[in-house]
């Protein structure tokens, strides 16, 4: 190697460690323990100990739906329900007050000797405007909800926590939990069956 | 299964205050229709025909319901299962009540039978199937057919009892298979022949889909209950969770929709199409106080259990699924009697006390057979591969079960 190569690679050494120390400085804030699993069993098993250990602040992760994770979480019923429903109403109202204003009001016209405004033929598409706006009130509701779309998450950082998409379950307990402690909540993850567990800063 | 061996003998207990329900009523309504044949012949001929249409629907819903488990290859319905099998198995029972009905139809029931069809075009065009022989010929095949198909699905259930074998959920797959379509056809064809052609000269296309969405609805009721009240008593306990009641009470849900559904469509394109020869059969329905039983259709059928029903916890709480089931009851009954008292009572709805002694009759005896066939067979099918499964043991590999802490 070239004298003058080496100069540069050191140089750009230097460059990327500064680089990552101003990082550090930046994000030292603790976002959380991530505990890595490897089986839907072992994850159930291990989100109803979080469960039962009485912490609020926590997640699991995992590739796919897990089938009674909602109960191993403790999770309460989703809210969704409330916006399909007022969204479905509201979508059956303005239907039918859409036909009667168009076809009653705005420019009546008689067709088929047919009443100008009637519940039974207006009902088809006012039923249609239920199930669109229904499917609105689920869709956007669900997103108000968890908070989405979220760009960033803290949790990018770990290398790891990328196999979530692929084979691997983590649960993520936040360090903003009241009962959070690095050694307890450590140790519970690690009862839990998790072979790896590593903190996250943000 | 090693959990559960062929010793399961869990048999249907009856408080004692009810034990004497079921005979006292086939007693007090059998004789409340015995005076009435006899005094009033045309109205217990109607009434007697309310009643039978009324469970027709719950056995041949109990029929669909054991078709469908087999087809969708269902886990969570096998512990329920037995229980629609034996529903089913009241349809032979159900051609034997047929008979008053056989009797009665030419000069009480069925105003066709004693038309000339050269005289009537409506009844002409429909020659083959509406004569004598047709009609009687059909009963006897749609009878056939019915006990044929329920008595071999609960055949071969009975005997995976004995022997745990998988060649009897494949014999049972493929008498659903089949017996779908006859199961489609035959029950249009009842309604059609039964009931419709109570009023021959009129037309609907929807009107099998429409006896069937309400048949699978009223049977789902009425299914809630049994199984609601054989997991208290017992029989059911150890098998039935909150998956299968929750289960029953989303397809009741969805078949309240699905009724709903068909029965505003009927009405719609009749309404639209504004053809005398159709309108007449609703035209007829909106005299008097029959006006007031179609908004209770549509807001007692439909609206008042969809908006119960709604949340998912409804469909667990009893407080509210018991008075719901019975409600439904009730309503299949006015649906009933909205299809066929105008022909005897055409200026207001009516209830007549002939029509509350056939319904008792018929309840008396359709009871007294079930608890008779519950009783002589296992509960639940003790050997079904896919018991373990709807008593969700299929997780290998799991731990403890995770129950939430309350």
């Amino acid at each position: 190697m070239s004298r003058r190569k080496r100069t540069r690679t050191i140089r750009s050494a230097a460059q990327s460690l500064t680089i990552t120390e101003n990082a550090m400085a930046e994000t030292n804030i603790k976002y959380g323990l991530i505990a890595e699993f490897d089986t839907t069993a072992d994850t159930l098993h291990a989100a109803a100990m979080v469960r039962d250990a009485g912490y609020r602040r926590w997640d699991v992760f995992t590739p796919f739906p897990v089938h009674g994770m909602d109960e191993a979480m403790g999770l309460p019923r989703s809210k969704v329900g409330w916006f399909t429903f007022f969204a479905g109403l509201t979508g059956f109202t303005l239907g039918m007050l859409m036909i009667w204003w168009m076809n009653a009001y705005d420019y009546p016209i008689v067709v088929g000797g047919k009443p100008l405004f009637s519940p039974i033929f207006s009902f088809p598409v006012a039923y249609e405007c239920t199930i669109l706006l229904g499917a609105f009130g689920s869709l956007f509701g669900m997103l108000f909800l968890n908070r989405l779309p979220k760009l960033y998450n803290p949790l990018f950082r770990s290398v790891r926590f990328a196999r979530v998409t692929h084979d691997k379950f983590f649960i993520v307990v936040e360090a903003t939990d009241p009962r959070f402690s690095d050694i307890d909540t450590r140790k519970l993850l690690e009862r839990a069956g998790s072979k790896h567990i590593e903190e996250v800063r943000d | 299964m090693a959990l559960h061996d062929t010793s399961v003998t869990e048999k249907l207990v009856v408080g004692p205050k009810w034990r004497k329900l079921p005979l006292g009523l086939l007693i007090g309504g059998a004789i409340i229709g015995l005076i009435g044949a006899f005094v009033n012949t045309r109205q217990f001929a109607h009434s007697y025909l309310l009643a039978f249409m009324f469970f027709l629907s719950i056995c041949l819903g109990g029929m669909f319901l054991v078709m469908i488990h087999h087809l969708f290859d269902a886990a969570w319905s096998v512990p329920v299962r037995r229980v629609a099998e034996h529903i089913a198995c009241l349809l032979p029972i159900m051609a034997a009540l047929f008979v008053p009905i056989a009797i009665l139809a030419p000069g009480y029931i069925y105003e066709w039978m004693r038309r000339d069809p050269h005289l009537d075009h409506a009844l002409h065009a429909k020659h083959p199937l509406f004569t004598m022989g047709g009609f009687y010929i059909i009963a006897v095949v749609l009878f056939v057919i019915w006990s044929w198909l329920a008595w071999s699905l609960r055949k071969w259930s009975l005997e995976q009892d004995k022997t745990g074998a998988a060649v009897c959920t494949f014999k049972m797959r493929k008498y659903s298979a089949g017996g779908i379509y006859l199961f489609a056809l035959t029950l249009t064809l009842g309604a059609i022949m039964w009931m419709k052609a109570l009023e021959h000269q009129w037309f609907s296309t929807m009107y099998g889909v429409y006896y069937y969405a309400a048949s699978v609805w009223t049977t789902l009721a009425t299914f809630y209950l049994l199984v609601a009240f054989l997991k208290r008593t017992g029989s059911l306990s150890g098998v039935v969770h909150t998956r299968q009641m929750h289960d029953i009470g989303v397809l009741l849900f969805a078949f309240t929709v699905f009724y709903a559904y068909i029965a505003f469509s009927q009405y719609f394109l009749i309404w639209n199409a504004a053809i005398p020869e159709e309108t007449f059969w609703y035209v007829k329905r909106e005299q008097g106080s029959w006006w007031q039983i179609c908004m209770l259709l549509v807001f007692g059928h439909f609206a008042l259990p969809f908006l119960l029903l709604l949340r998912i916890d409804a469909k667990l709480s009893l407080p509210l699924m018991v008075p719901l089931c019975i409600w439904a009851w009730l309503m299949h009954f006015i649906d009933m009697s909205f299809n066929i008292i105008p022909l005897v009572s055409p200026n207001d709805f009516q209830l007549h006390i002939l029509d509350i002694g056939c319904m008792a009759f018929f309840a008396g005896v359709l009871s007294l057979v079930f608890i008779k066939y519950f009783n002589s067979h296992p509960p639940y099918p003790i050997k079904d591969p896919r018991l373990g499964e709807a008593l969700g043991v299929h997780h290998a590999g799991a731990r403890a079960p995770i129950a939430a802490s309350e």
